[in-house]
Formats: C-alpha cells, sequence, structure tokens
C-alpha cells in the first residue's frame, strides 16, 4: 500500500493533531536511527507555528533533556537544530526559558561535535535576541567568555561570531559580568582581524560593553582607542558604524575625549558625516552618521576639541537644517550645533 | 498393549486410517471393558453372539432410515424374536373347539344370506401386461426462475473512463496552490521576521544613539556639578583663609600692644622677685647669715641652759635652806 517512504532520512508523519504526540514518542526509542529520522520530520513540521503550539502545549520539550547527552552526535546536533527552528516563535522561547532546559543545552557548549556547538550557539543567540533571554544567560556570560577564549585560541570562526553577538546581546542588558570576564581585552584583540564578520561583532560587542561606566574606563585603559580609530577607515559601514558609537560612549568620560582628541579624530568623524551619499546608501548609514554626531558633541565639550570644531561649524549647520533629513539625524546635528556655540 | 491401528494425518492433512489385522477379542459381556489378558482368549467365531448366522433372506434388513445404534437394532431383533415366541406359545395355548363326537364330523359351513361357491380354484385371469421399453428421461428443462427486478445495462462509451489530462487539472491546480501558499506564507513569515529584526535594529541604533546622548547630558552634569562643588569649596577655602588671616592680623596688633609694656614690668617683677642679684649679698645671706644666727642662737641657748641650770640650782638650795630652816625651827 504505501511502500517504503519516500524520504527515508525522515520519519513518517502521521496525520493531523496525531503527529507531534507520535513522533515526540518515537523520540523515546533506543534506536538511534529511529530517533534521528524521528528528529528530521520534527524539523520539517516546526517550521509551522501551529504544530510549534502543539508541540509547546503538551509539554514535550522535557523529553528534548534526555537527548542532550545522546550518544549520537548527529542527534544532538539535529536536537539543537530543532531548538533552533522553535525559537522563532515566542511562545517556543518563552517555554525554554521557565523550563530547566538552559542548564543541560549550556553544557553542549564543550560538545565534541562542532556543527553540535554550531546549533547550540545559534539557538543561545536568537534566545539573547529577547530581553528575559538575555537575562537568562546572563549567568552564563562566564561560560561564554571561557569559551571565546578557547575558540579565538582554536580560530573557529563561525563560533566566535556566534559567541560574540550572543555576548553582545547579553551585555545590552547588563555589561557587568563580561566586564568581569576581562570581555574588553578579549575583545579588543580582535578588532584588527581579517574577517569583517568577526570584526562587525567585536566591535558592536565592544560598543555593548562601553555603554556601562566601568566599560567605558577599561577602554581608555587598555589603549583600545587607537585599533578603534582605524576601524573608521573600515570597508563595512557596520564595522564603522560600531566604532564610531565606541568612540560617542568612549569620549563622554573626560580621559577618553582626552584620548580621542589626541588621536586626532575630529577630521575622520566631520569626514563621515558630511559626506554626500544617495538616498539607500544614507539608510544604512544612518547609524554611522548619528553616532558620529553624537561623538563629535562629546569631543565638543572639551575645549581643544571646540575650538577645531567652531571652524567647521558651518558644515554642521546646513546638515542641521536640510529638510530632506531623517529626524534623528538633524536633531542630533542641532544638539552638536547647540553644545559648540554654548557659552557658560 | 501394542498398537495395531494407527490414525494418522499424512502431509496434505488427510485422515489416514491403517491397521493390522488382528482377532476380534471375546468381550464378556455387552459394555463391559475387555479383560487384560485377551490374545489367548480368542473366542470362537462359531458360537460368537455378534456374528450373523444362518438365512439371511429372512433377516430383515436394517431400513434405510435405520437408528446406527447397535443396542436399538439389537433389540429390535430381540422384540422380533420374542414376538415370534409369544405367538407361537400363545398359538399353542390357545384353547380349541372340542373334537368331534362320535360319528361326526366337523364342517365348515356358511351360514350367511348370500351362499358363496366356495372352492379350492381360485378364478383368475391372466392378463399380461408390458410396459414400453424405457425412454431416456428427457433433461430436465433448465430451471429458469421467473424473472424478478428491473433489467439495467450499461456501456462505457468511449471517452467515459479515466481521462488523465483532465482529471489532472484540478489536482494540479491544488497542488501547486498549496505550494505556493505556502511557500509563500514561509517568505511572509521570513520577511515579517526579518522586518521585526530590522526594526530591533532601528531600535537599538535610535537606543545607542539617546543612551549616548544620555550619558554625555550625565556626564555633562556630573562634571558640572563637580566643578560647582570644587568652585564652592575652593571659595569657602579662600574665605576661611582671609578670615584666618584678619584674624591672624588682629592677634599680631592685640599682642604687639601687649607686649609693650611688657618689657619694663618684667624687668621689675623680676627684680622684684630677686631674679637679678649681687652674688656677694647672695651669698652672705644664704650662707653666712644663717649660720651666724644659728651660732647666735647656740650661744643663747647655752646661756639660757646655764641660767635655767643656775635657776635649779638656786632653787635647790633655797629648798634645802627652807627646809633645813623648816628643821630648825
Amino acid at each position: 500500500m504505501a511502500g517504503p517512504p519516500a524520504d527515508w532520512t525522515r520519519a513518517p508523519v502521521a496525520f493531523g493533531r496525531r503527529a507531534v504526540p507520535q513522533l515526540f514518542g518515537e523520540l523515546m526509542r533506543p534506536e538511534a536511527e529511529v530517533r534521528l529520522r524521528a528528529l528530521a520530520s520534527l524539523c520539517g513540521l516546526m517550521r509551522d507555528p501551529e504544530r510549534v503550539y502543539q508541540a509547546v502545549r503538551g509539554g514535550f520539550l522535557e523529553q528534548l533533556k534526555v537527548l542532550f547527552v545522546d550518544e549520537d552526535p548527529s542527534v544532538r546536533t539535529k536536537t539543537c537544530e530543532l531548538l533552533h527552528l522553535m525559537t522563532s516563535h515566542s511562545i517556543s522561547r518563552q517555554a525554554l526559558l521557565s523550563s530547566s532546559l538552559l542548564h543541560p543545552l549550556a553544557l553542549l557548549m564543550d560538545d565534541p561535535s562542532s556543527s553540535c556547538r554550531r546549533s547550540l550557539l545559534l539557538v543561545l543567540n536568537s534566545l539573547a535576541l529577547l530581553p528575559e533571554g538575555a537575562e537568562a544567560l546572563l549567568t552564563l556570560v562566564p561560560k561564554l567568555m571561557q569559551k571565546l577564549r578557547q575558540v579565538m585560541e582554536e580560530e573557529v570562526e563561525v563560533e566566535e561570531v556566534l559567541l560574540l553577538s550572543t555576548i553582545t546581546s547579553c551585555s545590552r542588558l547588563d555589561a557587568l559580568p563580561a566586564l568581569a570576564c576581562d570581555a574588553v581585552l578579549l575583545v579588543g584583540g580582535r578588532l584588527s582581524h581579517l574577517s569583517p564578520d568577526i570584526r562587525r561583532e567585536a566591535s558592536a560587542a565592544l560598543m555593548a560593553l562601553s555603554a556601562c561606566e566601568e566599560g567605558r574606563r577599561r577602554v581608555c585603559e587598555e589603549a583600545l582607542l587607537p585599533a578603534v580609530v582605524e576601524l573608521l577607515q573600515d570597508g563595512d559601514v557596520a564595522v564603522q558604524a560600531n566604532a564610531a558609537g565606541v568612540l560617542m560612549y568612549t569620549g563622554v568620560i573626560t580621559t577618553g575625549k582626552q584620548r580621542c582628541l589626541d588621536l586626532n579624530v575630529i577630521p575622520m568623524l566631520l569626514d563621515l558625516v558630511t559626506r554626500d551619499q544617495e538616498q539607500q546608501e544614507e539608510r544604512s548609514r544612518k547609524a554611522l552618521i548619528m553616532f558620529s554626531l553624537r561623538a563629535l558633541t562629546t569631543l565638543a565639550e572639551a575645549p581643544l576639541g571646540r575650538r577645531l570644531l567652531l571652524e567647521q561649524l558651518p558644515l554642521l549647520v546646513r546638515r542641521s537644517e536640510a529638510a530632506e533629513e531623517d529626524l534623528d539625524i538633524r536633531r542630533a546635528a542641532q544638539t552638536a550645533v547647540r553644545v559648540i556655540t554654548w557659552t557658560p | 498393549m501394542t498398537f495395531v491401528s494407527r490414525v494418522q494425518r499424512d502431509p496434505n492433512g488427510n485422515y489416514i486410517y491403517s491397521s493390522r489385522p488382528r482377532p476380534v477379542e471375546n468381550r464378556s459381556g455387552y459394555g463391559k471393558p475387555p479383560p487384560e489378558q485377551t490374545h489367548s482368549t480368542y473366542g470362537n467365531i462359531m458360537f460368537d453372539p455378534r456374528v450373523v448366522r444362518g438365512n439371511t433372506y429372512a433377516q430383515r434388513i436394517l431400513p434405510i432410515a435405520a437408528q446406527s445404534d447397535p443396542d436399538e437394532v439389537q433389540r429390535q431383533q430381540e422384540i422380533r424374536r420374542r414376538n415370534i415366541a409369544r405367538k407361537r406359545s400363545r398359538e399353542q395355548s390357545r384353547t380349541r373347539t372340542p373334537e368331534a363326537a362320535q360319528g361326526r364330523k366337523h364342517i365348515d359351513v356358511q351360514t350367511e344370506c348370500y351362499l358363496e361357491e366356495l372352492s379350492d380354484i381360485t378364478v383368475a385371469k391372466d392378463i399380461a401386461c408390458q410396459t414400453d421399453s424405457f425412454l431416456d428421461r428427457p433433461a430436465s428443462p433448465l430451471f429458469i426462475p421467473a424473472k424478478s427486478g428491473k433489467d439495467v445495462g450499461t456501456q462505457i462509451e468511449e471517452g467515459e473512463l479515466f481521462d488523465f489530462d483532465t482529471e489532472v487539472q484540478p489536482v494540479l491546480e491544488v497542488l501547486v496552490g498549496k505550494v505556493i501558499e505556502q511557500s509563500l506564507l514561509e517568505v511572509m513569515e521570513e520577511e515579517e521576521l526579518a522586518y521585526l529584526r530590522t526594526q530591533q535594529r532601528v531600535f537599538e541604533e535610535r537606543r545607542n544613539n539617546e543612551l549616548a546622548e544620555v550619558m554625555r547630558l550625565q556626564e555633562q552634569d556630573r562634571r558640572r556639578t563637580e566643578e560647582k562643588e570644587r568652585r564652592m569649596a575652593q571659595q569657602k577655602e579662600a574665605l576661611k583663609k582671609e578670615k584666618e588671616v584678619a584674624e591672624k592680623i588682629a592677634v599680631r596688633a592685640y599682642t604687639q600692644e601687649y607686649l609693650s609694656g611688657l618689657l619694663p614690668t618684667v624687668f621689675t617683677s623680676l627684680r622684684s622677685h630677686g631674679y637679678f642679684f649681687d652674688p656677694v649679698q647672695n651669698d652672705i645671706e644664704t650662707n653666712f647669715m644663717p649660720w651666724l644666727m644659728d651660732e647666735v642662737n647656740n650661744s643663747l641657748e647655752r646661756r639660757n641652759t646655764a641660767r635655767t641650770l643656775l635657776d635649779n640650782i638656786i632653787y635647790d638650795v633655797v629648798q634645802k635652806r627652807q627646809e633645813m630652816f623648816k628643821e630648825t625651827q
């Protein structure tokens, strides 16, 4: 009647409501083949939000806990992939956070199989985008930092990028745990890496870290500002934007201002701000322009900076008056002008 | 007891029964089980009640619908025999008419109204009959039951069977439609996700922006308050210093004035206290005068003691004189 299933890598799927419970039941079987096939079918099913809802409501997520410690690495990888698919829906994110799955999941970070580690990092990354997720992952930050150190030594790019972005998301919420593990030094070493992905993630991480007082101080102490300024000339817009963000945050404290002025950063920033591009590039450069304007504002509070900027004032004024500008950019430019022309 | 008969099923599942020829056992009675040692007591077949003996034509054959029960059959035979015996005995015991007297003879006579000729010769007619030769039995006609129900005929015309091209159209449409719908949904979901991500990114940028501004202003505020504090502290310091200086000046003036008349008074008081002294005079006064006084004191003491002594002597003498006088009186 139904011959061998068309795709032997997937288990046959029951009809309607029975599909998800039956597949989860098959996960309990001792043969690894069966489990792998059931997982493959589940991955296919979980793209449908209804199925995800059914799986979460039926409380099947707890069964996945057993699979984390399975001997077969492909089973573990597939489980992580399944979780990654499910984290694209908020209900499963909530369930994942409220269940006790995070701890065994975190133990998988030291898994020998690299694809499993990658999938796991994808899961953690998508979890960290959620504020509650970032909060839950804050406890894991020391482990993540340790892993990052290890991965940096081993030069595995994919995992490094994912780890950095997870740490960035966590640090946006609260940068202190990461700072306690010497994150600034670690991340700063990566600013001049060859790969643009790593540079982007490292600069984003640095920006998130320097949003905190402690981070700013550390950045000045570790003398990372030359590397950051170098990144302003980078080819990737995102990297430039992140570098400008770091400067913006660091310039708030006095030592930062001093260092930046020492590095003669104002002409570069002005150049970035006043470059004329077409409209769609403007959109992607919007962050860059905003951050540069804010950085200029912070530098204008120092007397030396103000003097330099007073000479360039017309440029900024023009920028602030332009009608087709984005509202945020215009406001930022106006603030900058106000600060530059402030007299006690 | 060795098995002389065997019941088996051969490989095809058919029933097979085989048995070796064996002599019939002699049973002691009906229904009684055979005694243990049967192979020595084979009965004589001639005296076996189970064997049918005699003329078998008179034996009634079992009716077709006979009971297969041998008991029944035997019972019936018994009954038959008994009946015969009973009849015979009844025949014998029946009373008959007594014998005729001497010279008489019993003769049968007809006493009915209508006399009948009795003869031994029965009038018989011979009639022969001959059946026709048997014809072959004709074939029985086919039993055709009476027609009932409706007759309906059907014929499949040329194009009425399944035509793939027309049938497949709706199926294909549904399939393709569903697939496309699903993929559209997925694409829309992905787009929505991408849009959410861009929104998140934009929000993050704005947040960073505003955060930087807030921090800058915070920092500015902090700096300003610090500056204010510092200036105020400085001012306070300055005021304090000034006050101190003024106090110092006042104090200096006062002390100056105070001290101006101090020196002569000091000297005079010192002199009055005897701090300026002539050493010879001092020496004389400190050393010589006490010695002198001591010596004077000593000599006066001696004189005093001498006088006291003398007084005592005089007193004693006077006392004695008085006593002597009293005695001599």
